[in-house]
């Protein structure tokens, strides 16, 4: 096991730098330049490039980022001028990560449970109202939930707050709105997964044992059916926590969302590189944590060995 | 097994039958494909059905309503502006006075070409990958799977710009670029699906048999996850719809005045106060879509379903 | 059994969202401490504005400012040598200053007055501002703006060094500045413009290129001090070592950016806010609202005279386009009928020679309803001109931005101007970043959909597009007459006699069909009733609430 998990981390960082490296060269070749004032003078455009080192050759300009990188530093934003990237990252992150944590929690164990319950009562009112939500969640758009809640709970009823973010009673509409996606695919999966299970030989076995219903749900059904959920919640963590444009912009919440997308709009290339290097962190980590998991929730499944 | 017990057996008493190899092979219940088998079962079942109707009804509506109205997709209308629904405009007009029920019908053609053909190419790209991955392990596994983490580190916003200044605009090069990074949720879960097969007994059993691992990849381990993956393919088709709308707004989808279900969404959340018909017309057709979509789903997966072949 | 099962899984998701929530509540304090206090300023006597805008500013560096939003919140922390308030001139740091007879030379006497930390602001401060903004080595955006100082232009390109630029300290009270030509509007154009600001050297020395990159890094010298930037939220505090303090009245305001309008709006309602800007689509759920302000920006359109698609270049065909808009149409289509349909270039309420530029000058331009007849006509001839028999072979493209108003735009120019004269227009959607980086500067482009805000209240902001020597000159214009004119008008000392040339060559470029004017924006806005005294302006900022009071 360790050793599989230190050839795991090895992997983990080859992939990230490669990942940096694609990117790095890709930003270059995409249409426009970072400096879009529509007063941009060439005299003035000539000068910048200078300060952000663009009139020096490529290769050099890669260098010097790794180099930078190594010491933890993404350099400047191109657009938000004077600000790191780090700073960004620093500012908006807590609060991403945080309506993130919320959603995944419940997305997660809302998910499985209305799954279960959907699987276990195959066929009934249950199970109906277990997919019409999942239908919803997974046919309507966060953009549509985001203004619907918020303008039913915010606006109309007056319930919650309509936005930004200064307190617990905030984040309950953006982590729901968040959340509901995630929680409907979760349930959708977590029932087909239960359904295939039900029908395996073990389980058989198990009830021919006389095992205890409950102890045959638990020990064998749900830890077998819990796999493919597993397997999707290494990218959605990582995408959910570093935030989402659409619903942080609703919420008014100063979380990453925006810079993400922003900066590919501007052709912020110290930005797009922060945020793609961020990101992959976190989504390599996310993996690495799936692959573990595999190991511990399914018995059958040896690391390693083939 | 009735014999009287003083009889004596003898010879004569036997007839040499000989071998009949017709008889041998000989089944009595109708012979029926994989396919023939799942239709019949899919027939049976109510939900499904519906399912299929509306999707056929929605299909053909998309063809031939747009013909069939008085009103141009793209035709503005400053009298009409923001209009509610009425027998002149059956679903309303949006903000520039269009008829909105001609531009559902303008707008399904291209939303449902393009969640059913990028959201179909994810699946099979992501199985055969996934299964490739999740059947050999070791080595190709790790490689595989550093590949999919680098291609999904990329932001996709970047991929999408890229794909376009290479390949100019249209439908197919939004289709393209979804499929980029789009069969890597599908392969990465597909993998892990055939990790927890494998090492069941009729896959153990195909290969002491010799079955070549491809034949045992095609014939075992994908109708195995069918179930799964028909589920995924349903909530993907909704994924590839917005991401369409998201995609347009920033100049990387669909011409104006073309437009989808998922731009008409987009346009019409932003006068949810002042006529809310505009954004509850394309969330309407885009959730019952979905619906009969997993209602046919459902119905397909119980159809294809190996375990349950044969019973009805 | 079942109820069983799920109420040990309910249970157990639910203590572990407890325990998220637990967990994560300590940072949440934490990340609010600076603002939970501030969420509603009524409960004590402290006058408290809170507002919004859906752009982030880019910065707070005076230097490197270059939207409406970074220069609003430094004309509020920083104070120049003059205060432009709602479009007049007030005296700032400069108590008196005088001009020399040929217009060239300005002398400003600074009045006693110190900075947030209580060093006294010096003419060094000015000095030192303008040649940071202007030395390459800052690379500031803006760097054009300095233009108008002796020698400013030369440093910018390097060719001088800083310290040969036309400024210079004649002692600690004393600024000197020299123009490069004489000026009309150098005033009114330093009291808004942030680029004109006084810079402390020992400051942007300790913090380098992290200058102004929060609040406390920097010193103030304007009536409020910033106290915070965390979190989209840019919060200001009176400045009690400002000269003029007395006649301040807020005691602290919040600016938070909310990308979202429609969200914005809805704060405001709740009474979150204190005054937001209406997105077009909502004006009209606010029927008695006539709160609005010219906010300068001009839109057109650009047409490439180099284009590869020769008819566009095509003079009689460019008229063909200018009269076969039906701008009122247009207007009620792509903007709810929330801004006005403009024919011409220059945006009418800016500074002419005594009044405003629209009330001293009427031009004679396309009917805003257009004129079919008139544009078939145009069209006809410019269809024999270069070889068309038939309107329906014409096809032209529309390059806009991935903005949702410049699509919609976009959308109706399209449908309006395909049914009036029968040619095919497509469109073209390209990022923010490419249309400004690649595509206006390479002149990638047939029609282009742009708009133009003015830096100073003189219509030669405007005029300029179209001079053939000017970098943003995007549309490859190019006329020898309209040229001279502008260039005479930079020596023309008569006002009258200048304002005079400048009408003329804007009629020349209408003649000539240079563009498609389109509208000039209206901004409709939601302000609280007992705010009193805030200004509203389209020159750099446009909301101005330094001088507002409550009631």
């Amino acid at each position: 096991m360790a050793k599989y998990i230190i050839k795991r981390v090895i992997a983990a960082i080859i992939t990230l730098f490669v990942l940096i490296t694609v990117v790095f060269f890709l930003v270059r070749l995409m249409p426009g330049e970072p400096f879009t004032s529509a007063k941009l003078t060439e005299e003035v455009a000539l000068n910048m490039e200078k300060y952000y080192g663009f009139d020096k050759p490529l290769y050099m300009q890669y260098f010097q980022y790794i180099e930078n990188l190594l010491h933890g530093n993404f350099g400047y934003s191109m657009f938000y001028t004077n600000k790191t990237v780090n700073y960004i990252i620093g500012q908006g992150f807590p609060f991403s990560a945080d309506v993130g944590i919320r959603a995944l929690m419940l997305a997660i164990s809302f998910g499985i449970v209305f799954g279960i319950l959907a699987a276990k009562n195959r066929g009934t009112k249950i199970d109906f109202f277990c997919v019409i939500v999942a239908i919803l969640g997974t046919s309507i758009p966060d953009f549509i939930m985001g203004a619907l809640l918020q303008y039913f709970f915010g606006i109309k009823w007056g319930l919650l707050p309509v936005a930004k973010y200064r307190g617990f009673e905030y984040t309950i509409l953006p982590a729901c709105a968040l959340a509901f996606y995630t929680l409907a695919s979760v349930s959708r999966i977590m029932r087909a997964s239960m359904l295939e299970v039900v029908q395996q030989d073990y389980i058989k076995t198990a009830k021919a044992k006389g095992l205890s219903n409950f102890r045959i749900t638990v020990k064998h059904q749900i830890r077998n059916a819990i796999m493919p959920v597993i397997t999707m919640l290494g990218p959605t963590v990582a995408s959910v926590l570093t935030g989402t444009f659409v619903i942080e912009s609703i919420f008014a919440i100063p979380g990453m969302g925006k810079y993400y997308v922003e900066s590919v709009t501007q052709n912020d290339y110290s930005m797009i590189l922060g945020m793609t290097v961020f990101y992959g962190m976190f989504l390599v980590v996310c993996n690495l944590i799936v692959d573990i998991l595999y190991g511990i929730v399914d018995p059958r499944v040896r690391i390693g060995g083939k | 097994m009735h014999v009287e017990k003083n009889k004596k057996l003898t010879k004569e008493m036997f007839v040499v039958m000989g071998k009949n190899a017709d008889d041998m092979e000989l089944i009595i219940r109708p012979t029926l494909s994989f396919w023939q088998d799942a239709w019949r079962r899919l027939k049976k079942n109510k939900a499904a059905i519906i399912g299929l109707i509306i999707i056929v009804c929605y299909g053909l509506l998309a063809i031939f309503a747009p013909f069939l109205s008085q009103y141009e997709y793209s035709t503005m209308d400053t009298s009409a502006i923001d209009a509610s629904p009425s027998l002149v405009h059956w679903l309303g007009c949006d903000s520039t006075g269009r008829d909105l029920w001609v531009r559902i019908w303008m707008g399904a053609r291209v939303s449902l070409t393009i969640g059913l053909l990028s959201a179909t190419i994810n699946m099979c790209v992501g199985a055969v990958i996934g299964g490739l991955c999740g059947f050999y392990g070791g080595k190709l596994d790790m490689v595989m799977m550093r590949i999919v983490d680098i291609l999904y580190g990329i932001p996709s916003l970047i991929i999408t710009i890229l794909v376009m200044v290479v390949i100019g605009k249209g439908v197919m090069t939004l289709i393209i670029a979804m499929c980029i990074v789009g069969w890597i949720g599908t392969c990465r879960f597909v993998r892990g699906e055939v990790y927890r097969l494998k090492g069941q007994d009729f896959i153990s059993a195909a290969k002491i048999l010799g079955v070549p691992d491809i034949v045992i990849i095609v014939q075992q381990i994908i109708p195995n996850v069918l179930g799964l993956l028909v589920t995924n393919l349903c909530m993907a088709i909704p994924g590839a719809i917005f991401q369409e709308a998201f995609l347009s707004y920033i100049g990387l989808g669909i011409s104006p005045p073309n437009c989808s279900w998922g731009v008409l969404a987009k346009e019409g959340i932003k006068m949810l106060r002042v006529a809310p018909h505009e954004v509850a017309a394309p969330a309407f057709f885009i959730c019952t879509t979905m619906l009969a979509l997993n209602l046919l789903g459902d119905g397909l997966r119980d159809a294809v379903d190996p375990k349950l072949r044969g019973t009805d | 059994m079942k109820k069983k099962l799920l109420s040990l899984l309910v249970a157990v998701s639910m203590s572990i969202g407890a325990m998220a929530c637990g967990a994560y509540e300590t940072e949440d304090t934490a990340a609010d401490a600076s603002t939970a206090d501030t969420g509603s300023g009524s409960e004590s006597s402290e006058k408290v504005f809170r507002y919004s805008d859906t752009v982030e500013p880019t910065t707070i560096d005076p230097s490197k400012a270059n939207s409406i939003v970074d220069n609003e919140l430094i004309h509020a922390c920083q104070e120049s040598l003059v205060r432009g308030i709602g479009g007049k001139v007030e005296p700032g740091i400069a108590e008196s200053w005088e001009l020399s007879e040929d217009g060239l030379t300005y002398t400003f006497h600074l009045r006693d007055t110190n900075w947030s930390d209580g060093q006294p602001v010096t003419a060094d401060d000015f000095v030192y501002g303008l040649q940071r903004l202007l030395d390459p080595a800052t690379a500031s955006e803006y760097a054009f703006i300095g233009e108008y100082v002796k020698n400013g232009y030369a440093v910018e390109t390097g060719e001088m060094e800083v310290s040969e630029l036309g400024v210079r300290a004649e002692d600690d009270k004393t600024l000197v500045l020299e123009l490069e030509n004489p000026c009309a509007y150098f005033l009114s154009m330093v009291g808004t413009a942030s680029q004109y600001v006084p810079i402390r050297k020992d400051i942007v020395e300790s913090y380098g290129a992290d200058f102004a990159a929060t609040a406390d890094k920097n010193v103030y010298s304007g009536p409020f001090k910033l106290v915070s930037t965390d979190n989209m939220m840019y919060v200001f505090e009176k400045n009690d070592q400002y000269w003029n303090k007395d006649a301040i009245n807020l005691d602290r305001v919040e600016f938070s950016v909310i990308s979202e309008s429609n969200t914005a709006v809805a704060m405001y309602e709740n009474g979150e806010l204190d005054f937001v800007k209406l997105p077009t689509d909502s004006v009209a759920q606010y029927d008695d609202i006539d709160s609005e302000f010219m906010n300068g920006n001009e839109d057109y359109l650009y047409i490439n005279e180099e284009s590869t698609n020769k008819i566009v270049s095509n003079k009689n065909f460019r008229k063909a386009l200018n009269y076969g808009l039906n701008r009122n149409d247009y207007i009620a289509l792509a903007t709810n009928n929330v801004y006005s349909p403009s024919n011409t270039l220059v945006m009418p309420l800016v500074g002419g020679a005594s009044k405003s530029y629209g009330e001293e000058y009427t031009l004679d331009s396309y009917p805003l309803d257009g004129d079919i007849d008139v544009a078939k006509e145009y069209l006809e001839k410019a269809m024999s001109e270069e070889g068309y028999s038939d309107p329906s072979e014409i096809e032209i493209e529309l390059t806009t931005t991935d903005l949702e108003a410049s699509k919609k735009i976009a959308e109706v120019l399209q449908e309006l101007w395909q049914n009036a004269l029968g040619i095919t227009v497509t469109i073209r959607q390209v990022t923010y970043a490419d249309i400004y980086g690649s595509v206006l500067p390479n002149g990638d482009y047939q029609i282009a959909y742009g708009g133009w805000g003015p830096d100073y209240s003189d219509p030669y902001t405007y005029l300029e597009l179209f001079k053939s020597d000017c970098s943003y000159n995007y549309s490859n214009y190019k006329n020898d007459e309209f040229d001279k004119l502008l260039e005479d008008s930079k020596t023309e000392t008569d006002v009258k006699a200048r304002m005079d040339m400048l009408n003329e060559a804007e009629k020349i470029i209408l003649e000539d069909a240079a563009f498609v004017p389109l509208q000039c924006r209206q901004q409709h806005y939601l302000l609280n009733d007992k705010f009193t005294g805030v200004e509203f302006y389209f020159c750099s900022i446009n909301i101005d609430w330094v001088y507002a009071d409550v009631e």
